[in-house]
Protein backbone atom coordinates (compact mmCIF):
# COMPACT_ATOMS: atom_id res chain seq x y z
CA UNK A 1 0.00 0.00 0.00
CA UNK A 2 1.62 3.36 -1.01
CA UNK A 3 2.10 5.58 1.47
CA UNK A 4 1.34 9.55 0.55
CA UNK A 5 2.89 12.42 2.26
CA UNK A 6 0.61 15.95 2.08
CA UNK A 7 1.66 18.88 3.06
CA UNK A 8 -1.13 21.68 2.94
CA UNK A 9 -1.19 24.66 5.59
CA UNK A 10 -4.78 24.42 5.06
CA UNK A 11 -6.13 22.04 7.60
CA UNK A 12 -9.66 21.61 5.98
CA UNK A 13 -8.26 20.84 2.63
CA UNK A 14 -5.53 18.46 4.17
CA UNK A 15 -8.42 16.62 5.86
CA UNK A 16 -11.03 16.54 3.29
CA UNK A 17 -7.87 15.70 0.84
CA UNK A 18 -6.88 12.73 3.34
CA UNK A 19 -10.32 11.04 3.70
CA UNK A 20 -10.48 11.29 -0.33
CA UNK A 21 -6.96 9.75 -0.38
CA UNK A 22 -7.82 7.05 1.97
CA UNK A 23 -10.80 5.86 0.18
CA UNK A 24 -8.30 5.07 -2.50
CA UNK A 25 -6.67 3.05 -0.16
CA UNK A 26 -3.46 4.53 -0.10
CA UNK A 27 -2.01 5.73 3.49
CA UNK A 28 -1.51 9.27 4.25
CA UNK A 29 0.74 11.26 6.38
CA UNK A 30 0.02 14.96 6.83
CA UNK A 31 2.35 18.32 7.75
CA UNK A 32 1.00 21.78 7.46
CA UNK A 33 4.46 23.34 7.00
CA UNK A 34 7.99 22.51 5.77
CA UNK A 35 9.31 21.84 9.28
CA UNK A 36 6.61 19.32 10.32
CA UNK A 37 7.11 17.00 6.88
CA UNK A 38 11.28 17.73 7.04
CA UNK A 39 10.70 15.89 9.98
CA UNK A 40 8.32 13.14 8.88
CA UNK A 41 10.46 12.68 5.97
CA UNK A 42 13.73 12.40 8.17
CA UNK A 43 11.87 9.07 9.98
CA UNK A 44 12.59 5.99 8.93
CA UNK A 45 8.84 5.10 7.63
CA UNK A 46 7.96 4.55 3.95
CA UNK A 47 6.87 7.30 1.81
CA UNK A 48 5.84 6.77 -1.57
CA UNK A 49 4.74 10.68 -2.70
CA UNK A 50 4.79 13.73 -1.16
CA UNK A 51 2.24 15.67 -2.33
CA UNK A 52 3.03 19.83 -1.24
CA UNK A 53 1.48 22.81 -1.81
CA UNK A 54 3.90 25.31 -3.15
CA UNK A 55 2.41 28.02 -0.92
CA UNK A 56 3.17 27.23 2.50
CA UNK A 57 1.80 29.76 5.22
CA UNK A 58 4.37 32.75 4.50
CA UNK A 59 6.71 30.87 2.29
CA UNK A 60 5.90 31.62 -1.18
CA UNK A 61 7.75 28.52 -2.84
CA UNK A 62 8.06 26.55 0.13
CA UNK A 63 7.30 23.67 -1.45
CA UNK A 64 9.42 23.77 -3.98
CA UNK A 65 12.17 23.69 -1.20
CA UNK A 66 10.85 21.31 1.01
CA UNK A 67 10.51 19.18 -2.38
CA UNK A 68 14.33 19.58 -2.86
CA UNK A 69 15.44 18.44 0.49
CA UNK A 70 13.33 16.21 0.32
CA UNK A 71 14.63 14.06 -2.88
CA UNK A 72 17.75 14.70 -1.02
CA UNK A 73 16.80 12.59 1.91
CA UNK A 74 14.51 10.20 -0.15
CA UNK A 75 16.12 9.85 -3.98
CA UNK A 76 13.61 7.37 -5.08
CA UNK A 77 10.14 9.99 -3.91
CA UNK A 78 8.41 10.80 -6.17
CA UNK A 79 7.19 14.59 -5.72
CA UNK A 80 3.29 16.13 -6.84
CA UNK A 81 2.93 20.03 -6.15
CA UNK A 82 -0.20 21.76 -6.18
CA UNK A 83 -0.76 25.28 -6.40
CA UNK A 84 -3.64 27.73 -6.86
CA UNK A 85 -0.98 30.31 -8.37
CA UNK A 86 -0.28 30.74 -11.84
CA UNK A 87 3.05 28.21 -12.29
CA UNK A 88 5.66 31.03 -13.07
CA UNK A 89 9.50 30.64 -14.51
CA UNK A 90 10.97 30.97 -10.90
CA UNK A 91 8.57 27.77 -9.53
CA UNK A 92 9.50 25.74 -12.63
CA UNK A 93 13.60 26.61 -12.10
CA UNK A 94 12.90 25.09 -8.74
CA UNK A 95 10.67 22.30 -9.72
CA UNK A 96 12.38 18.55 -9.17
CA UNK A 97 12.95 16.15 -11.45
CA UNK A 98 9.72 14.16 -12.58
CA UNK A 99 7.45 15.76 -10.97
CA UNK A 100 3.94 16.69 -11.55
CA UNK A 101 1.92 19.79 -10.68
CA UNK A 102 -1.61 20.07 -10.40
CA UNK A 103 -3.56 23.18 -10.53
CA UNK A 104 -5.78 24.14 -7.47
CA UNK A 105 -8.90 23.33 -7.54
CA UNK A 106 -8.40 19.89 -8.84
CA UNK A 107 -10.56 17.30 -8.57
CA UNK A 108 -10.30 14.05 -6.66
CA UNK A 109 -10.24 12.36 -10.11
CA UNK A 110 -7.16 14.47 -11.70
CA UNK A 111 -5.95 13.61 -7.89
CA UNK A 112 -5.73 10.05 -8.48
CA UNK A 113 -4.64 9.97 -12.34
CA UNK A 114 -1.07 11.77 -10.86
CA UNK A 115 -1.04 9.76 -8.22
CA UNK A 116 -1.23 6.87 -10.52
CA UNK A 117 0.53 7.98 -13.01
CA UNK A 118 3.34 8.52 -10.91
CA UNK A 119 3.41 5.01 -9.02
CA UNK A 120 3.37 3.45 -12.56
CA UNK A 121 6.84 5.83 -13.43
CA UNK B 1 68.11 75.06 -74.19
CA UNK B 2 68.01 72.62 -71.39
CA UNK B 3 64.52 71.40 -70.10
CA UNK B 4 65.57 72.66 -66.65
CA UNK B 5 66.09 75.86 -68.11
CA UNK B 6 62.86 75.94 -70.00
CA UNK B 7 60.77 75.50 -67.26
CA UNK B 8 62.30 77.91 -64.89
CA UNK B 9 62.09 80.96 -67.92
CA UNK B 10 58.52 79.74 -67.89
CA UNK B 11 57.68 80.10 -64.26
CA UNK B 12 59.40 83.49 -64.43
CA UNK B 13 57.47 84.59 -67.71
CA UNK B 14 54.18 84.30 -65.28
CA UNK B 15 53.85 87.90 -63.80
CA UNK B 16 53.31 88.35 -59.88
CA UNK B 17 50.36 90.20 -60.48
CA UNK B 18 48.80 87.25 -62.11
CA UNK B 19 49.14 85.53 -59.15
CA UNK B 20 47.78 88.22 -57.09
CA UNK B 21 45.03 88.44 -58.81
CA UNK B 22 44.59 84.14 -59.12
CA UNK B 23 44.58 84.29 -55.30
CA UNK B 24 41.09 84.20 -53.39
CA UNK B 25 42.42 86.23 -50.64
CA UNK B 26 42.09 89.88 -50.61
CA UNK B 27 45.60 91.61 -51.12
CA UNK B 28 45.95 94.93 -50.85
CA UNK B 29 49.27 96.62 -50.82
CA UNK B 30 50.62 99.58 -48.38
CA UNK B 31 52.84 102.02 -48.61
CA UNK B 32 55.16 103.46 -45.96
CA UNK B 33 52.26 106.24 -44.86
CA UNK B 34 49.63 103.60 -45.24
CA UNK B 35 48.16 104.82 -48.70
CA UNK B 36 46.77 101.83 -50.91
CA UNK B 37 49.14 101.34 -53.89
CA UNK B 38 47.31 98.65 -54.95
CA UNK B 39 44.67 95.67 -54.78
CA UNK B 40 43.34 92.84 -56.24
CA UNK B 41 40.31 91.37 -57.51
CA UNK B 42 39.68 89.20 -54.49
CA UNK B 43 39.64 92.47 -52.29
CA UNK B 44 37.17 94.41 -54.63
CA UNK B 45 34.72 91.83 -54.88
CA UNK B 46 34.60 91.25 -50.82
CA UNK B 47 34.25 94.83 -50.31
CA UNK B 48 32.44 95.86 -52.84
CA UNK B 49 34.50 98.45 -54.09
CA UNK B 50 36.67 99.62 -57.09
CA UNK B 51 40.39 100.11 -58.24
CA UNK B 52 40.01 104.07 -58.75
CA UNK B 53 38.21 104.43 -54.74
CA UNK B 54 40.88 102.60 -53.81
CA UNK B 55 44.01 103.23 -55.04
CA UNK B 56 45.70 106.27 -53.63
CA UNK B 57 43.23 105.93 -51.15
CA UNK B 58 44.58 106.21 -46.99
CA UNK B 59 43.54 102.84 -46.08
CA UNK B 60 41.42 104.58 -42.71
CA UNK B 61 40.02 106.43 -45.86
CA UNK B 62 38.85 103.92 -47.68
CA UNK B 63 35.19 103.59 -48.01
CA UNK B 64 33.72 106.26 -46.45
CA UNK B 65 36.41 105.34 -43.75
CA UNK B 66 35.14 101.96 -42.48
CA UNK B 67 38.52 101.08 -42.52
CA UNK B 68 38.91 102.67 -39.59
CA UNK B 69 39.18 100.09 -37.09
CA UNK B 70 41.22 100.01 -33.84
CA UNK B 71 42.17 96.40 -34.36
CA UNK B 72 43.47 97.28 -37.39
CA UNK B 73 45.11 100.39 -36.19
CA UNK B 74 46.89 98.46 -33.42
CA UNK B 75 48.50 95.98 -35.91
CA UNK B 76 49.31 99.05 -38.65
CA UNK B 77 50.82 101.35 -36.27
CA UNK B 78 52.23 99.23 -33.04
CA UNK B 79 53.18 95.52 -34.37
CA UNK B 80 54.08 95.96 -37.95
CA UNK B 81 56.96 98.55 -37.22
CA UNK B 82 58.35 95.91 -35.40
CA UNK B 83 57.84 92.74 -36.81
CA UNK B 84 58.54 91.51 -40.32
CA UNK B 85 55.00 89.75 -40.82
CA UNK B 86 52.10 89.38 -38.64
CA UNK B 87 50.06 85.66 -39.22
CA UNK B 88 46.69 85.58 -38.16
CA UNK B 89 45.46 88.52 -36.56
CA UNK B 90 41.71 88.34 -36.25
CA UNK B 91 39.72 91.86 -36.96
CA UNK B 92 36.06 91.79 -35.93
CA UNK B 93 34.34 94.41 -38.03
CA UNK B 94 30.87 95.58 -38.82
CA UNK B 95 31.33 97.04 -42.24
CA UNK B 96 28.52 99.70 -43.77
CA UNK B 97 28.91 98.11 -47.17
CA UNK B 98 29.16 94.29 -46.02
CA UNK B 99 27.75 94.09 -42.75
CA UNK B 100 29.29 92.22 -39.36
CA UNK B 101 32.82 90.16 -41.12
CA UNK B 102 35.51 88.72 -39.23
CA UNK B 103 38.58 88.85 -41.20
CA UNK B 104 41.90 86.82 -40.20
CA UNK B 105 44.74 89.35 -41.62
CA UNK B 106 48.03 88.33 -42.47
CA UNK B 107 51.02 91.11 -43.14
CA UNK B 108 54.30 91.10 -43.90
CA UNK B 109 57.24 93.99 -44.76
CA UNK B 110 58.06 94.14 -48.59
CA UNK B 111 61.02 95.36 -49.32
CA UNK B 112 62.68 96.25 -53.06
CA UNK B 113 66.28 96.80 -53.44
CA UNK B 114 67.29 100.46 -53.00
CA UNK B 115 64.12 100.99 -51.46
CA UNK B 116 63.93 101.48 -47.92
CA UNK B 117 61.01 102.33 -46.56
CA UNK B 118 59.44 99.12 -48.43
CA UNK B 119 55.43 98.05 -48.71
CA UNK B 120 53.18 96.68 -46.39
CA UNK B 121 51.42 93.58 -48.16
CA UNK B 122 47.95 92.71 -46.49
CA UNK B 123 46.42 89.27 -47.63
CA UNK B 124 42.89 89.82 -45.78
CA UNK B 125 40.92 86.10 -45.45
CA UNK B 126 37.07 86.23 -44.29
CA UNK B 127 36.58 83.83 -41.87
CA UNK B 128 32.94 84.92 -40.86
CA UNK B 129 31.12 81.70 -42.53
CA UNK B 130 33.50 79.49 -40.60
CA UNK B 131 33.51 81.42 -37.43
CA UNK B 132 29.55 81.67 -37.46
CA UNK B 133 29.55 78.06 -38.24
CA UNK B 134 31.70 77.44 -35.41
CA UNK B 135 30.08 79.89 -32.88
CA UNK B 136 26.61 77.50 -34.03
CA UNK B 137 28.38 74.37 -33.16
CA UNK B 138 29.19 75.49 -30.02
CA UNK B 139 25.88 76.99 -29.00
CA UNK B 140 24.57 73.73 -30.08
CA UNK B 141 26.63 71.34 -27.84
CA UNK B 142 25.79 73.73 -25.48
CA UNK B 143 22.56 73.43 -25.66
CA UNK B 144 22.80 69.35 -26.10
CA UNK B 145 24.51 69.62 -23.03
CA UNK B 146 21.63 71.60 -21.27
CA UNK B 147 19.10 69.20 -23.12
CA UNK B 148 21.49 66.00 -21.52
CA UNK B 149 21.71 67.98 -18.03
CA UNK B 150 18.01 68.70 -17.93
CA UNK B 151 16.69 65.17 -18.11
CA UNK B 152 16.24 63.35 -15.25
CA UNK B 153 16.91 59.68 -16.00
CA UNK B 154 21.05 59.04 -15.92
CA UNK B 155 22.19 59.19 -19.74
CA UNK B 156 26.32 58.55 -21.21
CA UNK B 157 27.25 58.64 -24.77
CA UNK B 158 29.88 56.19 -25.53
CA UNK B 159 32.62 55.84 -28.33
CA UNK B 160 32.62 52.60 -30.46
CA UNK B 161 35.22 51.16 -27.84
CA UNK B 162 32.63 51.39 -24.89
CA UNK B 163 34.56 54.61 -23.25
CA UNK B 164 32.30 57.20 -22.31
CA UNK B 165 32.48 60.27 -24.09
CA UNK B 166 30.21 62.17 -21.96
CA UNK B 167 27.83 61.79 -18.89
CA UNK B 168 24.83 63.76 -17.92
CA UNK B 169 24.63 65.45 -14.64
CA UNK B 170 22.23 63.04 -13.48
CA UNK B 171 24.43 60.24 -13.97
CA UNK B 172 27.41 61.79 -11.95
CA UNK B 173 24.86 62.60 -9.44
CA UNK B 174 23.32 59.52 -8.73
CA UNK B 175 26.37 57.42 -9.01
CA UNK B 176 27.96 59.79 -6.84
CA UNK B 177 31.21 60.00 -9.51
CA UNK B 178 32.87 63.12 -11.37
CA UNK B 179 33.43 63.96 -15.05
CA UNK B 180 36.64 62.82 -14.56
CA UNK B 181 36.47 59.88 -13.72
CA UNK B 182 34.25 59.02 -16.01
CA UNK B 183 35.66 60.60 -19.22
CA UNK B 184 37.53 58.02 -21.10
CA UNK B 185 36.57 55.33 -19.04
CA UNK B 186 34.74 52.20 -20.03
CA UNK B 187 31.31 51.84 -18.66
CA UNK B 188 31.91 48.32 -17.60
CA UNK B 189 34.83 49.63 -15.20
CA UNK B 190 32.60 51.92 -13.33
CA UNK B 191 31.55 51.33 -9.96
CA UNK B 192 31.87 47.64 -8.70
CA UNK B 193 31.61 46.76 -12.05
CA UNK B 194 27.54 46.40 -12.06
CA UNK B 195 27.77 47.14 -15.57
CA UNK B 196 30.00 44.85 -16.63
CA UNK B 197 27.37 41.76 -17.58
CA UNK B 198 27.93 39.66 -20.28
CA UNK B 199 24.51 39.71 -21.80
CA UNK B 200 24.64 43.22 -21.71
CA UNK B 201 28.01 43.40 -23.07
CA UNK B 202 26.75 41.28 -25.94
CA UNK B 203 23.93 43.42 -26.92
CA UNK B 204 26.25 46.71 -26.82
CA UNK B 205 28.72 45.61 -28.92
CA UNK B 206 25.70 45.26 -31.47
CA UNK B 207 24.22 48.81 -31.40
CA UNK B 208 26.86 50.69 -33.57
CA UNK B 209 27.87 47.81 -36.16
CA UNK B 210 24.23 46.45 -36.63
CA UNK B 211 22.33 49.43 -35.34
CA UNK B 212 20.43 47.54 -32.86
CA UNK B 213 19.27 49.16 -30.35
CA UNK B 214 18.59 48.19 -26.87
CA UNK B 215 15.67 47.74 -25.08
CA UNK B 216 14.66 47.79 -21.22
CA UNK B 217 17.52 45.36 -20.50
CA UNK B 218 16.71 45.02 -16.51
CA UNK B 219 19.91 44.97 -13.89
CA UNK B 220 19.61 44.48 -10.10
CA UNK B 221 22.60 44.85 -7.94
CA UNK B 222 23.63 46.44 -5.27
CA UNK B 223 25.48 50.08 -5.69
CA UNK B 224 27.66 51.42 -2.60
CA UNK B 225 25.99 55.11 -2.92
CA UNK B 226 22.53 53.82 -3.72
CA UNK B 227 21.72 50.59 -2.17
CA UNK B 228 20.13 47.42 -3.87
CA UNK B 229 18.30 49.26 -7.27
CA UNK B 230 16.74 48.24 -10.25
CA UNK B 231 17.76 49.23 -13.61
CA UNK B 232 16.37 49.20 -17.15
CA UNK B 233 18.72 49.90 -19.69
CA UNK B 234 18.30 51.48 -23.03
CA UNK B 235 20.71 52.28 -26.21
CA UNK B 236 20.43 53.23 -29.56
CA UNK B 237 23.22 54.70 -32.31
CA UNK B 238 23.38 58.39 -32.97
CA UNK B 239 25.03 59.96 -35.74
CA UNK B 240 25.94 63.23 -36.56
CA UNK B 241 24.87 64.59 -40.44
CA UNK B 242 28.14 64.62 -41.86
CA UNK B 243 30.10 62.53 -39.68
CA UNK B 244 31.17 59.07 -40.02
CA UNK B 245 31.85 58.73 -36.34
CA UNK B 246 28.66 57.06 -34.62
CA UNK B 247 28.48 56.81 -31.11
CA UNK B 248 26.21 55.12 -28.48
CA UNK B 249 23.35 57.13 -26.30
CA UNK B 250 22.99 54.63 -23.21
CA UNK B 251 20.15 55.58 -21.00
CA UNK B 252 19.76 54.20 -17.31
CA UNK B 253 15.68 54.39 -16.15
CA UNK B 254 16.32 53.80 -12.42
CA UNK B 255 12.83 51.29 -12.02
CA UNK B 256 13.69 50.11 -8.22
CA UNK B 257 10.16 51.49 -6.90
CA UNK B 258 8.27 50.65 -9.92
CA UNK B 259 9.34 47.36 -9.37
CA UNK B 260 8.70 47.42 -5.58
CA UNK B 261 5.14 47.78 -6.74
CA UNK B 262 4.62 45.60 -9.05
CA UNK B 263 6.15 42.96 -6.57
CA UNK B 264 4.28 43.99 -3.71
CA UNK B 265 1.29 43.98 -6.38
CA UNK B 266 2.17 40.35 -7.34
CA UNK B 267 2.60 39.24 -3.77
CA UNK B 268 -0.79 40.32 -3.07
CA UNK B 269 -2.28 39.00 -6.23
CA UNK B 270 -0.91 35.91 -5.23
CA UNK B 271 -1.98 35.83 -1.19
CA UNK B 272 -5.61 36.20 -3.11
CA UNK B 273 -5.16 33.84 -5.56
CA UNK B 274 -4.22 31.12 -2.82
CA UNK B 275 -6.85 31.93 -0.76
CA UNK B 276 -9.51 31.87 -3.51
CA UNK B 277 -8.04 28.96 -4.70
CA UNK B 278 -8.27 27.15 -1.65
CA UNK B 279 -11.63 28.35 -0.71
CA UNK B 280 -12.84 26.46 -4.47
CA UNK B 281 -10.84 23.43 -3.56
CA UNK B 282 -12.64 23.54 -0.08
CA UNK B 283 -16.02 23.57 -2.50
CA UNK B 284 -14.58 20.71 -4.78
CA UNK B 285 -13.45 18.64 -1.94
CA UNK B 286 -17.29 19.13 -0.33
CA UNK B 287 -18.69 18.24 -3.29
CA UNK B 288 -16.76 15.13 -3.78
CA UNK B 289 -17.20 14.06 0.07
CA UNK B 290 -21.60 14.67 -1.00
CA UNK B 291 -20.67 12.68 -4.17
CA UNK B 292 -19.72 9.55 -2.10
CA UNK B 293 -22.93 9.52 -0.34
CA UNK B 294 -25.31 10.16 -2.65
CA UNK B 295 -26.86 7.85 -5.57
CA UNK B 296 -25.21 6.97 -8.81
CA UNK B 297 -27.51 9.04 -11.18
CA UNK B 298 -26.43 11.84 -9.04
CA UNK B 299 -22.42 11.05 -9.66
CA UNK B 300 -22.40 12.84 -12.81
CA UNK B 301 -23.94 16.20 -12.14
CA UNK B 302 -21.76 16.48 -8.88
CA UNK B 303 -18.63 15.34 -11.09
CA UNK B 304 -19.64 18.12 -13.89
CA UNK B 305 -19.97 20.51 -11.15
CA UNK B 306 -16.56 20.19 -9.66
CA UNK B 307 -15.07 20.54 -13.33
CA UNK B 308 -17.12 23.81 -13.83
CA UNK B 309 -15.70 24.91 -10.71
CA UNK B 310 -12.27 24.35 -12.26
CA UNK B 311 -13.06 25.76 -15.13
CA UNK B 312 -13.70 28.88 -13.69
CA UNK B 313 -11.11 28.92 -11.76
CA UNK B 314 -8.54 28.23 -14.64
CA UNK B 315 -10.30 31.38 -16.41
CA UNK B 316 -9.58 33.55 -13.82
CA UNK B 317 -6.04 32.27 -14.24
CA UNK B 318 -5.95 33.08 -18.32
CA UNK B 319 -7.03 36.49 -17.86
CA UNK B 320 -4.91 37.31 -15.81
CA UNK B 321 -1.75 36.08 -17.68
CA UNK B 322 -3.70 36.79 -21.29
CA UNK B 323 -4.72 40.17 -20.45
CA UNK B 324 -2.17 43.00 -21.87
CA UNK B 325 -4.21 46.47 -20.01
CA UNK B 326 -7.60 46.53 -20.41
CA UNK B 327 -8.12 43.37 -23.54
CA UNK B 328 -7.23 39.81 -23.33
CA UNK B 329 -6.09 38.25 -26.92
CA UNK B 330 -8.77 35.76 -27.80
CA UNK B 331 -6.55 33.58 -29.58
CA UNK B 332 -3.93 32.99 -26.54
CA UNK B 333 -7.36 32.56 -24.22
CA UNK B 334 -8.94 29.64 -26.49
CA UNK B 335 -5.66 27.94 -26.66
CA UNK B 336 -5.26 27.69 -23.07
CA UNK B 337 -8.89 26.77 -22.79
CA UNK B 338 -7.76 23.79 -25.46
CA UNK B 339 -4.97 23.04 -23.55
CA UNK B 340 -6.75 22.98 -19.99
CA UNK B 341 -9.69 20.85 -21.41
CA UNK B 342 -7.46 18.40 -22.78
CA UNK B 343 -5.30 18.29 -19.64
CA UNK B 344 -8.92 17.71 -17.80
CA UNK B 345 -10.68 15.88 -20.13
CA UNK B 346 -8.42 14.13 -22.71
CA UNK B 347 -4.40 13.27 -20.89
CA UNK B 348 -2.07 12.86 -23.43
CA UNK B 349 -3.19 9.91 -24.71
CA UNK B 350 -6.02 10.97 -26.58
CA UNK B 351 -7.59 10.28 -29.99
CA UNK B 352 -8.85 13.31 -29.60
CA UNK B 353 -7.32 16.47 -30.57
CA UNK B 354 -8.75 20.19 -30.19
CA UNK B 355 -7.20 22.94 -32.91
CA UNK B 356 -7.93 26.42 -32.25
CA UNK B 357 -8.38 29.22 -35.09
CA UNK B 358 -8.55 32.93 -34.10
CA UNK B 359 -8.60 36.40 -35.68
CA UNK B 360 -6.73 38.77 -34.03
CA UNK B 361 -9.06 39.94 -32.00
CA UNK B 362 -8.97 41.15 -28.25
CA UNK B 363 -12.21 40.49 -25.58
CA UNK B 364 -13.38 43.06 -22.73
CA UNK B 365 -12.58 40.99 -19.34
CA UNK B 366 -15.73 41.66 -18.12
CA UNK B 367 -17.37 39.24 -20.69
CA UNK B 368 -14.10 37.02 -20.63
CA UNK B 369 -15.57 34.41 -18.03
CA UNK B 370 -18.94 33.57 -19.37
CA UNK B 371 -17.43 33.51 -23.35
CA UNK B 372 -14.93 31.42 -21.54
CA UNK B 373 -17.37 28.80 -19.91
CA UNK B 374 -19.54 29.14 -22.96
CA UNK B 375 -16.53 27.54 -24.97
CA UNK B 376 -15.60 24.80 -22.40
CA UNK B 377 -19.70 23.40 -22.33
CA UNK B 378 -19.51 23.62 -25.99
CA UNK B 379 -16.42 22.15 -26.57
CA UNK B 380 -16.95 19.49 -23.50
CA UNK B 381 -20.35 18.57 -25.27
CA UNK B 382 -18.82 17.64 -28.21
CA UNK B 383 -15.87 15.72 -26.45
CA UNK B 384 -18.17 13.39 -24.50
CA UNK B 385 -20.89 12.81 -27.10
CA UNK B 386 -19.07 13.02 -30.78
CA UNK B 387 -16.47 10.27 -30.20
CA UNK B 388 -18.11 7.26 -29.49
CA UNK B 389 -14.86 5.74 -30.76
CA UNK B 390 -12.43 7.95 -28.60
CA UNK B 391 -11.02 9.38 -31.93
CA UNK B 392 -11.98 12.63 -33.31
CA UNK B 393 -10.81 16.44 -34.30
CA UNK B 394 -13.04 19.72 -32.78
CA UNK B 395 -12.15 23.23 -33.71
CA UNK B 396 -12.53 26.25 -31.74
CA UNK B 397 -12.98 29.06 -33.97
CA UNK B 398 -13.70 33.00 -33.50
CA UNK B 399 -13.72 35.15 -36.36
CA UNK B 400 -15.32 38.64 -36.75
CA UNK B 401 -18.10 39.02 -39.47
CA UNK B 402 -19.67 42.57 -40.21
CA UNK B 403 -20.10 44.12 -36.76
CA UNK B 404 -20.56 40.86 -34.86
CA UNK B 405 -18.56 37.74 -33.57
CA UNK B 406 -19.23 34.12 -34.41
CA UNK B 407 -17.96 31.44 -32.55
CA UNK B 408 -17.41 28.25 -33.85
CA UNK B 409 -17.27 24.90 -32.07
CA UNK B 410 -17.06 22.13 -34.65
CA UNK B 411 -16.25 18.49 -34.33
CA UNK B 412 -15.87 15.49 -37.26
CA UNK B 413 -17.78 13.01 -34.81
CA UNK B 414 -21.01 11.19 -35.32
CA UNK B 415 -23.29 14.13 -35.57
CA UNK B 416 -26.17 15.16 -33.71
CA UNK B 417 -29.20 12.70 -33.93
CA UNK B 418 -31.83 15.59 -33.16
CA UNK B 419 -33.08 17.49 -36.25
CA UNK B 420 -34.04 20.32 -35.04
CA UNK B 421 -30.61 21.99 -34.57
CA UNK B 422 -31.23 25.19 -33.03
CA UNK B 423 -32.57 23.46 -29.65
CA UNK B 424 -29.69 21.13 -30.02
CA UNK B 425 -26.93 22.32 -27.55
CA UNK B 426 -29.73 22.22 -24.28
CA UNK B 427 -30.34 18.90 -25.48
CA UNK B 428 -26.81 18.08 -25.89
CA UNK B 429 -26.28 17.92 -21.65
CA UNK B 430 -26.47 21.97 -21.08
CA UNK B 431 -28.60 24.54 -20.08
CA UNK B 432 -25.96 26.42 -19.84
CA UNK B 433 -24.93 27.47 -23.02
CA UNK B 434 -28.31 28.66 -23.63
CA UNK B 435 -27.69 30.83 -20.49
CA UNK B 436 -24.04 32.15 -21.54
CA UNK B 437 -25.29 33.03 -24.88
CA UNK B 438 -27.81 34.99 -23.48
CA UNK B 439 -25.56 36.76 -20.59
CA UNK B 440 -23.57 37.97 -23.75
CA UNK B 441 -26.34 39.28 -25.98
CA UNK B 442 -26.02 36.52 -28.63
CA UNK B 443 -27.54 34.32 -30.95
CA UNK B 444 -27.51 30.54 -31.46
CA UNK B 445 -27.22 30.49 -35.65
CA UNK B 446 -29.54 27.28 -37.11
CA UNK B 447 -26.66 24.86 -38.29
CA UNK B 448 -26.60 23.76 -41.79
CA UNK B 449 -27.04 19.71 -42.75
CA UNK B 450 -23.04 19.17 -42.07
CA UNK B 451 -22.06 15.86 -43.65
CA UNK B 452 -19.79 15.29 -41.08
CA UNK B 453 -19.76 15.81 -37.26
CA UNK B 454 -21.35 18.80 -35.64
CA UNK B 455 -21.11 22.92 -36.04
CA UNK B 456 -22.29 25.21 -33.31
CA UNK B 457 -22.56 28.31 -34.90
CA UNK B 458 -23.33 32.00 -32.07
CA UNK B 459 -23.15 35.47 -33.04
CA UNK B 460 -21.90 37.49 -30.71
CA UNK B 461 -22.35 41.31 -30.09
CA UNK B 462 -19.37 43.43 -30.35
CA UNK B 463 -17.36 42.58 -26.99
CA UNK B 464 -14.33 41.46 -28.53
CA UNK B 465 -12.86 44.43 -30.12
CA UNK B 466 -10.11 44.44 -32.73
CA UNK B 467 -6.23 44.27 -31.45
CA UNK B 468 -5.49 47.46 -33.50
CA UNK B 469 -8.64 49.47 -32.02
CA UNK B 470 -7.55 48.80 -28.15
CA UNK B 471 -3.47 49.18 -28.69
CA UNK B 472 -2.13 52.26 -26.79
CA UNK B 473 -1.49 54.76 -29.32
CA UNK B 474 2.73 55.06 -28.95
CA UNK B 475 4.05 58.22 -27.58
Amino acid sequence: MAVILIVEDDVFILELTEMVIQDWGYRTLSATDVGEALLLLRTSQDIDILFTDIYLKRAVLGGCELAQQAVKLRPKLQVLYTTGNFVTEEMKAQFVEGMHCLRKPYTPRQLQDSFEGLLAA
Amino acid sequence: MPDGARKEKAVSDIAASDIVETVPSALIILDRNLNITSANRAFYQTFRTSAAETEGCHIYDLGNRQWDIPALRTLLESVIPHRASVEGFEVEHNFPTIGQRTMLVNARKIFRPGDHDGFILLAIEDVSEERAARAESKRSRLLTQSIVDTIRDPLVVLENDMTIVTASRAFLTMFGITEAETHGRRISELGQHQWDVPALRHLMEKVLPENKPIENFEIEDDFSTLGRRVFNLNARKISQPGNHAHRMLLVFEDITDRKQRERDAQMLTNEISHRIKNNLQIVVGLIAFEAKRTAFPCVQGYKAMQARIAAIAQFYDLISQSSHGRTIAVDAYLREIANALTVSLLGNTSGITIEVKADALDIDPDHAVPFGLLVNELATNAIKHAFPDGTGHVVLSVQRVADQIELVVADDGIGMKDKDSAKVPEKRGSDYVAIFVRQLGGTILPSGSEEIGATIRIRLPLLLVPTEESEPIAV
